[in-house]
């Protein structure tokens, strides 16, 4: 982006902070909203709760981008992961599901997620695929198969009888004041997540195989020169975000213990979200983690409204995270993407 | 630039886009027939797989959707929609910007049909004439409303540089909340026992000519071969629509010929927005006669990417790809309620026909593998 272009965008992006500011000064001057009772510990976990499937995404999601390939079908993924795991903790566990079954329907999603995404990375990578149209088509896919699956199973496109993944409670420390429900007597996927979000910005920025992932979107050509494989270095990349999006979807349903196959099914656009979230954190994992909490808490104000008995529709306050997205990419929108993004690359052996 | 230079370029631009187009046209035709058959095959596979007769499950398929006049009737009705929204998508794809958006615009241009109509409906005479005229009025205010509400992202994209695959996405959940909360509430009817507005008058409703179907009339079928025509002489013989299409296939010529490329971006995403509008229009009032919970209004404008895209962004190659896609959904119908395969796998096969149709490559190296053409390209 060239300084002109920056400097044209300072009064949209000040228009869109204003925006969000009145808006909400709106919201608390009207409502007559006292703060305390809105920002709880309990409203913190849930937000962490659902922030992490988003921010798991989105790690995927930046990945595959950074390495030239535009994995647009994070949504789709999400869904066929939360499937997946429904399926397989009913599959191990029955209808009353112990942990480990849980942790086994996990690890169950993301290899299905894996082999899932290997053919989408062979229709990407070796037939070229439109990047575009291929993801949408992923969503679609997931979009159908997934109540499809549902309805085999379940003889309907709901089920409620899962199990949720316990808390990990640390003695003592739990009982510390703040800090302690939310750092010591959290989901273990919460925490899992943030270690992947630190993991995957060292990768990335700080190891030699980041870099080639780097370089493999920015000069791919160079990258082949030397004498590193792109075409390789894309497609672990690709499953790598596959896997994660699917990972996601696990995680959302591990913490919500219920399959819902309707409408937009469980996902509800998490995925899309979730590209949101990682070109707000301008690629960097642990800013896409920041962003994804901070879509998740904005989804979880509609509970606190509720329980605050503040009478705002919850389904106008259940779009917030919506135009919230449709806010960020207009004041951000012109990130520096990765300039092979979209391109096919071919080696010239 | 001089005029003489602009129209040399003008041409040269033109005989390069036409032969492009005419030398894939075959081609692409082959492809999209390869892509659906291939989906169709693993769909049945996948019935096969869930332990339910694939024979059975192929002959619903065709028995749905042409197996009897009132099968054919509801493919049409289907058809009439897919097209109109394929036609909304085909619009701005061709002009390379990604409108996600139509399942949204559809939604906004229906129930500003049916609002405007249901306010008017009072304030004019009864009977045909009193009638025709509120039919005008939604139709207006569905194509205005639509247009709008494509507008926004179009703007946010020329002006703000946000990407319009995300917000017209987000903008398709929050036409569904906010129009389904406006259904809930100011706009529910207060007599009704579901959620819905009030019902339009009895004089706004499409004639039943040739087929006696409820919720079929040929007249929507015809408004919307009327505008695929419209559609497609604008793109092909207007200035608009030249612009358009060279923004879409050659950004920086465009550009040098003298297109303002954020004007017709948002112009674009409008135009295509006013026939995601229209659409809404013929839903409300050829099939639903009021507007309910957009939740569950049908997603006409998320397989109208399908349609558009096996089309190849074509809008007159709508027309046969809108047909498939109505007779597929037609026979979903069918299927529902004469077989226990689960529907949804319909929407599955539709996902895997636009999986394949992106891949081109793939049917390219199977049929240079196979000795069928290919060589030259």
């Amino acid at each position: 982006m060239s300084a002109r272009d920056y400097a044209n965008g300072i009064p949209v992006r000040l228009g869109a902070i204003a925006i969000v500011v009145g808006l909400a000064s709106a919201l608390v001057l009207q409502s007559d909203v006292d703060l305390g009772r809105l920002v709880t510990i309990g409203f913190v976990n849930r937000s962490l709760e659902m922030a992490a499937p988003i921010a798991l995404a989105a790690i995927g999601g930046l990945y595959a981008e950074k390495s030239g390939v535009f994995n647009i079908g994070l949504e789709g993924f999400m869904i066929i992961g939360a499937l997946t795991t429904a399926a397989a903790m009913y599959a191990v566990g029955g209808s009353s599901p112990a942990q480990r079954h849980v942790w086994i329907a996990i690890l169950v999603a993301v290899v299905v997620g894996l082999v899932l995404t290997m053919l989408f990375a062979v229709l990407l990578i070796r037939y070229e695929a439109d990047q575009i149209v291929a993801g949408l088509a992923v969503w679609f896919v997931a979009l159908g198969f997934a109540p499809f699956v549902a309805i085999l199973v379940w003889d309907d496109r709901n089920y409620s009888g899962l199990a949720s993944v316990d808390t990990l409670t640390i003695p003592y420390l739990a009982d510390l004041p703040g800090v302690g429900p939310i750092l010591f007597d959290q989901s273990p996927l919460v925490l899992l997540t943030a270690v992947f979000a630190v993991v995957a910005w060292v990768v990335l920025y700080r190891t030699r195989y980041g870099y080639w992932i780097q370089a493999a979107g920015e000069n791919p050509e160079a990258l082949d020169t030397a004498g590193v494989d792109v075409i390789r270095v894309r497609y672990a990349a690709v499953l790598f975000s596959g896997a994660m999006a699917a990972l996601g979807g696990a995680v959302l349903l591990a913490h919500l213990g219920t399959f819902n196959g309707g409408g937009d099914t469980l996902t509800d656009g998490r995925g899309w979200i979730a590209i949101v979230a990682y070109l707000f954190g301008n690629y960097n994992p642990i800013g896409a983690a920041a962003a994804a909490l901070l879509f998740a808490a904005l989804d979880q104000l509609n509970v606190q409204f509720q329980t605050a008995g503040i009478g705002v529709p919850g389904k106008l306050v259940n779009l917030l995270p919506y135009a919230a997205v449709i806010v960020v990419l207009t004041a951000w929108g012109r990130t520096k993407m990765p300039a092979s993004v979209g391109d096919p690359y071919e080696s010239e052996e | 630039m001089s005029g003489v230079e602009t129209g040399r370029l003008r041409a040269v631009l033109d005989r390069t886009a036409d032969r492009l187009l005419a030398a894939t046209v075959l081609e692409r035709i082959a492809i999209a027939i390869a892509s659906t058959a291939l989906a169709l095959l693993l769909g049945l596979a996948i019935v096969a797989a869930a332990g339910y007769d694939p024979a059975q499950f192929a002959t619903h398929l065709v028995v749905g959707a042409f197996g009897s006049e009132s099968a054919v009737s509801r493919t049409l009705r289907f058809s009439t929609l897919f097209i109109l929204t394929g036609v909304a998508v085909a619009v701005a794809f061709r002009a390379g910007v990604f409108n996600i958006g139509v399942q949204g615009q559809f939604i906004v241009g229906g129930i500003a049909c049916v609002m405007s109509i249901v306010w008017l409906a009072p304030h004019l005479p009864d009977g045909p004439i009193g009638g025709l005229a509120l039919l005008t009025i939604g139709t207006i205010a569905a194509v205005a409303a639509g247009g709008l509400y494509a507008a926004f992202p179009g703007v946010l994209k020329a002006y703000g540089g946000a990407n319009e695959i995300i917000t017209t996405i987000m903008l398709n959940f929050i036409a569904i909340g906010i129009v389904g909360w406006l259904v809930q509430g100011w706009f529910g009817a207060e007599d009704a026992t579901s959620t819905r507005t009030e019902r339009l008058p009895e004089n706004v409703s499409l004639p039943r000519l040739v087929f006696d179907e409820p919720n079929f009339s040929i007249v929507g079928l015809v408004v919307t071969l009327a505008t695929v025509a419209v559609v497609a002489v604008i793109i092909a013989r207007t200035r608009f629509g030249y612009d358009m299409v060279t923004s879409g296939y050659q950004r920086s010529a465009a550009t040098y010929s003298g297109v303002d490329a954020r004007r017709t971006v948002v112009a674009t995403m409008t135009f295509s927005g006013m026939v995601a509008g229209l659409a809404g229009a013929v839903f409300a009032v050829m099939i639903q006669g009021h507007y309910t919970d957009p939740g569950g209004v049908g997603n006409y404008g998320f397989d109208a990417i399908a349609v558009s895209l096996l089309a190849a962004n074509n809008p007159v190659g709508v027309v046969p790809a809108g047909l498939l896609f109505g007779g597929l959904e037609s026979a979903g119908s069918h299927v529902q309620f004469n077989s226990d395969v689960p529907v949804q796998l319909i929407d599955g096969i539709i996902g895997l026909v636009v999986l394949f149709v992106a891949a081109p490559e793939l049917f390219r190296m199977a049929a240079k593998r196979a000795g069928i053409g290919g060589e030259d390209r």
